[in-house]
């Protein structure tokens, strides 16, 4: 059991032959699996990964963001706790630092994110240099299990969650039922089999490392093994979206993220098709009755004219073509996924090198 | 062995775990009475019933203003008519 709190009220006193795992429980601390000691030594190896980007004076102990809806403090050193809590490496910390100061932008909504009755977790894409210098997987596999960048880092970004910004189970989190993406939900984009520029580049983020948040469901397969052309691929796709069991429904802000697989994504190409295509047709196939969509929700955030179609006219399922994201991830095969959005949150796409050295 | 805490600080001044309170109202008769719509699913039916019942036993005012959803957080400038315009507010439902 705990000992004691030492004069330092940052550092506690753990037995060092007990079982961590209850003795953190007991705290409220930990998100019920294994962790690793976050002691003064490891803590500081962690922030060294910060250091090797050549950002040596960067203070560990200044507020990077404030997070919701405990509206806890993450320094640096708080962010390196969490992270050897949760198996990363050093060289995986930048991207964890970069995704809290994404995280804590206000149209991501994390308080809304955290203490909703909604599945939604926050879902952590890497992109570029860091994703290859750290291991991160984009390729077959990329949701998981088995990979240790992709899983570690996920779960530290849920463990600064749990500690950091409060959302714990009942008094930050009020989630009816959960969700296993809130235990880890790290990808990174799979550039080398993507057949377009990187995600990044098409939302203004022109850097050699970049992360997104994206606040969604847990990604639904599609499966299409026989197409060989755009349409029939997508068409499978819209109809993932096209449905009244997700926030995207009612809340015409939301936007979807499309993660197609290599091969899928190849074949939009070869025929010419641009990333913009796919997100244009979708936005035109992915549609659903209005007098379904009006039925099913008596409250709808939409704007006005969604709201002035006639029953018998399609509504499409998010407001706007340029809430379609589409994103190149997997290995071999030809299973896509789309991941619903929760709706009153917006992705965020931050450089890491520049989040680490301003 | 020692270790660090992984919860950090609360910042100073958003610590909101502990509102205070404002003090209750000591007579209802002729008060004006705000609903705060979160627009949740059945929170107008509730609200309003709830305050019709005040304004059929007090005599109380009922005024009315809605957030834009329930997934954010009230406008400040809809809190600071709410506070020129009543003396209460009944808000506060969810699922």
């Amino acid at each position: 059991m705990t000992v004691d709190t030492c004069s330092d009220d940052s550092l506690v006193d753990f037995s060092a032959d007990g079982d961590l795992v209850a003795e953190m429980a007991d705290r409220g601390w930990g998100d019920g699996l294994p962790l690793v000691a976050p002691t003064p030594e490891r803590v500081d190896a962690m922030l060294s990964g910060l250091n090797e980007l050549d950002s040596p004076s960067l203070d560990p102990d200044e507020v990077i963001s404030i997070l919701p809806p405990r509206f806890g403090e993450a320094s640096r050193r708080i962010l390196a706790v969490n992270a050897v809590m949760a198996g990363c490496l050093p060289v995986h910390f930048p991207v964890l630092v970069a995704a809290v100061r994404a995280l804590a932008r206000p149209e991501v909504n994390l308080r809304g994110i955290n203490a909703t009755t909604h599945c939604v977790a926050p879902l952590l894409i890497v992109h570029g240099e860091i994703a290859r210098t750290g291991g991160y997987n984009g390729g077959l596999g990329a949701f998981g299990p088995g990979n240790r960048a992709n899983a570690t880092t996920g779960r530290a970004l849920r463990l600064v969650l749990l500690h950091v910004a409060g959302a714990t189970i009942g008094a930050g989190d009020a989630s009816t039922q959960g969700g296993p993406a809130k235990y880890g939900f790290c990808i990174a984009e799979n550039m080398d089999a993507s057949p377009w520029p990187t995600y990044p580049t098409t939302v203004g983020v022109n850097a050699p490392s970049a992360v997104t948040i994206y606040c969604g469901e847990a990604p639904h397969n599609v499966h299409d093994m026989e197409s060989d052309n755009p349409s029939q691929i997508l068409n499978k796709v819209a109809s993932a979206m096209a449905t009244t069991a997700q926030n995207n429904a009612c809340i015409s802000q939301g936007e979807y993220l499309v993660a197609l697989c290599p091969e899928h994504a190849a074949t939009c190409a070869e025929a010419g098709w641009s990333r913009h295509d796919v997100a244009s047709y979708l936005f035109q196939k992915a549609r659903l009755p209005a007098a379904e969509l009006k039925e099913a929700f008596s409250l709808r955030a939409w704007p006005p004219w969604m709201n002035s179609l006639n029953d018998d006219e399609l509504a499409p399922m998010t407001g706007d073509q340029k809430n379609i994201r589409i994103l190149v991830v997997g290995g071999p095969g030809k299973h896509s996924s789309v991941v619903p959005s929760w709706g009153m949150t917006r992705s965020v796409t931050v450089a890491v090198d520049q989040q680490v050295s301003c | 062995m020692l270790i660090y805490r992984p919860d950090g600080a609360v910042a100073q001044d958003l610590d909101r775990s502990a509102p205070e309170l404002a003090p209750a109202l000591p007579v209802l008769a002729g008060c004006r009475i705000g609903i705060l719509d979160n627009r949740k699913p059945n929170a107008d039916v509730l609200l309003h019933r709830l305050a019709n019942r005040l304004v059929e036993r007090t005599g109380a005012i009922v005024v009315r203003a809605d957030t834009k959803n329930a997934a954010l957080p009230c406008e400040d400038q809809v809190l600071g008519l709410l506070a020129e315009q009543v003396d209460l507010v009944l808000t506060g439902t969810a699922d």
